[in-house]
């Protein structure tokens, strides 16, 4: 556990020791600290994960805090091996991906300094124990990124989805403080341990519990209807911040909310159900949305919300399967949902690496300027692909060992004595697999569009060469690990037992743990049988000697096609649009072309997310009338303030003693 | 042995046939004679021995697509129980590996139409990615349900549904095979849904995305598609074949069942002609009503006493 500490420190020494150095040294103190406490952390992560203890140690804070107790349990060593290792790719990429805003004046020290607090930050969340402590890095770990998504703050857009963020992260910690201040009325205790004393047998509170921390952590998370700060923080945050805090920050959102899961216990169906709903409803709407954007950053964090349902519908069916006592069930569900989180932290960190590169290259993230950029940015454009197939779940890679897992719980707790169990499980199959294929719709877009064809602007055109090696490396490395796990799901397969075990007990796992383990090698075996019929049909192919012939793409008779005649990602997406135009809000952009000769004509269309239309704008200029009515009372005199402060204190004082003692 | 040799021959030769029949049908109400049904694998060998034309805009994509497409249809294939009922491999939740290593290849041949960067190609990559959003789901809900029926996971339990579900069983045989044969149209690309024929290129799906294929590139193509609407028809005859045929008789059962799902396709292409693409949407909704009504009589089945 000492070890455990030793890493802290180091990313501490990193971010003070990144604010001292030059700029050009900034971001290799990062990327070396943060790879020396991934090493560290590693070990006794690793240790937890094989031998399924725990580690802990109680250190005594300040008289105020008390004691508190760090431990690595299972959950908590997967997360930090997650937190751990995709925070040094992060940092790794950031090397190159910062390089062009280095020596501009750019306030880089600060940037360092909060990324390597995030990632302290984070490592301690999955590790704290106690309430208040967790509270308050949690704190720190929502600021830090406040910080970083404001970096290039003197962008209008960029500061007000900052403050959005702000504010989001402001009232979910509100619905987190609630839940702890419940659980500590009821243990007398702020330690994660004494919650699930208090919480054993009390039916009523730990739902009641346990949907406040959901909608805390889940604001967190981005489940729908509380998602609507990514699709804004994270195309401003520079990449390697939005790669980080989509592939990981907001994982810790689930980290809290299964948690609180373990306080809980047994779960009632109540919230089993609701868990399942809302991440079904969450999957939909992320991929629907995503499919709708344009902006390539925008799109990929609908994707995180997609992405953070699959995890949720993992975890719900574990849910299920607990409340149902189906312990097989349990234990596909949660090692389905708790393997997402790792695929997920590395597709989606892989795609937003590379739509990084791409924007560093072009200056846009409008992928309706782009394509054709498989040509001048190869190794870019096959990661991209690569994480594309991985994040739609196809097989061989990554997503699909996840969601087979997911499928396999729901089909195994298909054949229930309950009518309502039987019915929500056969629509969440259906659920999952619409998912999957408008995730296919929709990265066939994102990648065809992106990098095939022919460029559509001159930004596109004029790209020349790849990224820089220190970028290639990270994303080359994380589409390795969405093929290798893929591959071999097997050696990962023990890692999300482990954790998922905590909530199904550990005597139920070992009958599940072979079958599941048979069911993943089969599956391995057959990948590596595909991957062998596809090499052989490839060396069937080249044997084949047919002259090739170079020709411009076939118009149908037309020869003159220019790059602006392809087909665009508005009119690729467009038959599913219309088909569903309940669904979205269109705002359409058009200017006729008129006169004889005319000169400029364009057509827009742009998809406003409904929840954020209907829902938080009335929300929001319903709460800005009602504010209003205080601004009499908001004087600018201090004379005025200081009475309204000793106003309150006496209230306080009365209420004190009236209702105090 | 036997049985599994003579299943990889029927997999490799008989969708060719399976086509030729198809043709020779349609040349049959046409009034005319027709080519022989042998006809396909001559033009898959003459295909094979073609140069190929190939657009300066595409990739690396382009050249991959159709290798890689060709390679998940066949090995979605060994996931279908053909004669006797049992699958090469026979692994539980097999339908959902089915579905998405099909999905596979549809992912590269979809990038691979948008490759070309032509203003056509494009249109039947949306369209196609777009039909299957909705087949899906619905594929999905009858396998599901025939699979909570039998309690079994893997194709088998097509062959089960009599058993456990009594009198039901031929209403919701009768249901499935519609849904598993409105899903062969889609994924075929056969009338009504597509038309493989025609030489309008905006009216087509799935044959517009492969207008820059050509030579042994779209040679693969070709035979890709005969075995996908083959494995196809191979789920509908494991549905409809008594589970208690064996050896010879499964074998000419199942050829038969094959031909004649042939000749039905062949009949609906000559006796109707393909829908306006807004229609197309509500002929794939039809998928959809059945595998709910599929759902709900294996509820009632069920629980329902």
């Amino acid at each position: 556990m000492e070890i455990y500490f030793l890493a802290l420190g180091m990313l501490l020494a990193g971010a003070l020791l990144s604010v001292i150095v030059k700029d050009s040294w900034k971001f290799k103190v990062c990327s070396i600290f943060t790879l020396i406490s991934s090493i560290v952390l590693f070990l006794p992560a690793a240790a937890v994960l094989l031998t399924g203890g725990t580690l802990a140690q109680t250190v005594y804070m300040s008289p105020i805090i008390g004691d508190v107790e760090f431990a690595i349990d299972p959950l908590s060593a997967f997360f930090v091996m997650v937190i751990s290792g995709m925070s040094f790719l992060g940092t790794l990429y950031a090397n190159g991906y910062m390089k062009p805003y280095l020596n501009k004046g750019m306030n880089v020290s600060s940037h360092c300094f909060f990324l390597m607090m995030l990632i302290a930050s984070m490592v301690l969340v999955v590790t704290v124990q106690n309430a208040f402590f967790f509270l308050v890095v949690w704190e720190i770990m929502s600021l830090s990124s406040f910080f970083l998504v404001i970096f290039e703050g003197e962008k209008k857009e960029v500061l007000s989805a900052g403050i959005k963020y702000l504010v989001y992260m402001h009232l979910s910690v509100l619905f987190i403080i609630a839940a702890f201040v419940l659980l500590n009325i009821y243990s007398n205790s702020l330690t994660f341990s004494d919650f699930a004393v208090a919480l054993h047998g009390e039916q009523t509170l730990a739902n009641i519990v346990f949907l406040l921390a959901f909608i805390g952590f889940g604001i967190k998370a981005g489940f729908v209807p509380f998602h609507n700060w990514l699709p804004d923080a994270h195309p401003a945050a520079p990449t390697h911040v939005s790669g980080i805090m989509s592939g990981v920050m907001i994982k810790t959102g689930i980290y809290g909310i299964l948690r609180v899961l373990l306080f809980v216990g047994t779960p009632s169906k109540l919230i089993a159900y609701t868990v399942l709903i809302v991440s079904a409803i969450s999957a939909l709407y992320g991929v629907l949305y995503a499919i709708t954007q344009h902006d390539i950053k925008r799109l990929l964090a609908y994707h995180s919300i997609e992405n953070i349902g699959i995890i949720g519908m993992g975890i719900g069916i574990g849910m299920l399967g607990l409340a149902y006592s189906n312990p097989a069930v349990a234990i596909l569900g949660f090692a389905g949902g708790i393997l997402h989180i790792l695929n997920h932290s590395i597709f989606k960190e892989l795609l937003f690496f590379a739509a990084g590169g791409v924007y560093l290259k072009t200056h846009t993230r409008n992928i309706e300027k782009l394509g054709g950029l498989i040509k001048n940015m190869p190794y870019t454009s096959l990661l991209f692909i690569i994480g594309s197939v991985a994040i739609c779940g196809l097989p061989p890679f990554n997503g699909f060992i996840s969601e087979f897992l997911i499928y396999a719980g729901m089909l195994k707790g298909i054949p229930s004595s309950e009518i309502n169990l039987f019915i929500t499980l056969v629509f969440a199959i259906a659920a999952l697999a619409l998912v999957g294929t408008m995730a296919i719709l929709c990265f066939t877009k994102a990648s065809g569009i992106t990098f095939l064809g022919n460029p559509r602007s001159e930004q596109a055109e004029n790209v020349k060469g790849d990224v820089a090696r220190v970028m290639i490396v990270p994303m080359g490395i994380l589409a390795f690990l969405t093929f290798f796990i893929g591959m071999y799901p097997q050696y990962f397969i023990g890692a999300v037992l482990v954790p998922a075990s905590m909530f199904a007990g550990s005597e139920a796992i070992l009958p599940i743990f072979n079958s599941v383990m048979a069911l993943v090698s089969t599956l391995s075996w057959y990948f590596f049988l595909f991957l062998v019929l596809v090499l052989v049909l490839f060396a069937l192919r080249a044997l084949i000697k047919s002259k090739v012939v170079l020709h411009n793409t076939w118009g149908c008779g037309y020869n003159r096609a220019n790059n602006h005649m392809q087909y665009t990602a508005t009119s690729y997406a467009d038959l599913f649009i219309s088909t569903l135009k309940p669904l979205f809000k269109r705002v359409t952009h058009i200017k006729k072309p008129k006169e004889l000769f005319p000169k400029e004509a364009y057509y827009e269309l742009e998809v406003e997310d409904i929840e954020e239309a209907y829902i938080v704008k009335p929300l929001i200029s319903w709460d800005e009338k009602f504010l209003a009515k205080f601004e009499r009372i908001q004087s600018g005199n201090i004379q005025q303030y200081i009475l309204f402060g000793l106003v309150f204190l006496i209230i306080a004082i009365i209420g004190l003693v009236y209702f105090g003692g | 042995m036997i049985s599994l040799t003579v299943n990889i021959l029927i997999l490799l030769f008989v969708p060719f046939l399976m086509i030729g029949v198809i043709k020779k049908t349609k040349a049959f109400w046409a009034g005319r004679k027709g080519v022989s049904i042998f006809q396909p694998i001559w033009d898959f060998i003459r295909l094979m021995k073609k140069d190929a034309v190939i657009s300066e805009t595409t990739s690396w994509v382009f050249k991959f697509a159709p290798i890689i497409g060709f390679a998940s249809i066949l090995f979605a294939s060994f996931f279908v129980p053909l004669v006797g009922g049992r699958a090469l491999f026979n692994i539980p939740f097999a339908f959902v590996l089915f579905s998405y290593i099909l999905g596979f290849g549809k992912f590269f041949s979809l990038i691979s139409a948008l490759d070309t960067g032509s203003s056509f190609e494009g249109m039947g990559a949306s369209r196609e990615a777009c039909f299957s959003t909705i087949v899906e789901p619905a594929f999905f809900i009858s396998m599901a349900s025939i699979a909570a029926l039998s309690q079994n996971y893997t194709f088998e339990s097509l062959r089960l549904i009599l058993k456990n579900a009594g009198a039901y069983g031929y209403v919701i045989i009768a249901l499935l095979a519609v849904t598993l044969f409105i899903m062969l149209l889609i994924e075929g690309c056969r009338v009504p849904v597509d038309d493989p024929t025609t030489h309008l290129e905006l009216t087509m799906i799935h044959e517009v995305m492969i207008l820059d294929n050509s030579g042994p590139d779209l040679g693969l193509i070709t035979w890709g598609a005969a075995i996908k609407m083959f494995i196809f028809e191979a789920l509908i005859a494991n549905l409809i074949i008594p589970a208690s045929l064996h050896g010879l008789a499964a074998l000419v059962a199942f050829l038969a069942v094959i031909f004649i799902l042939a000749l039905i396709i062949g009949t609906v292409e000559s006796s109707m002609a393909r829908f306006r693409m807004t229609h197309v949407f509500e002929f794939i909704f039809v998928m959809s009503i059945t595998a709910l009504i599929i759902l709900a009589l294996v509820t009632y089945r069920i629980y329902g006493g």
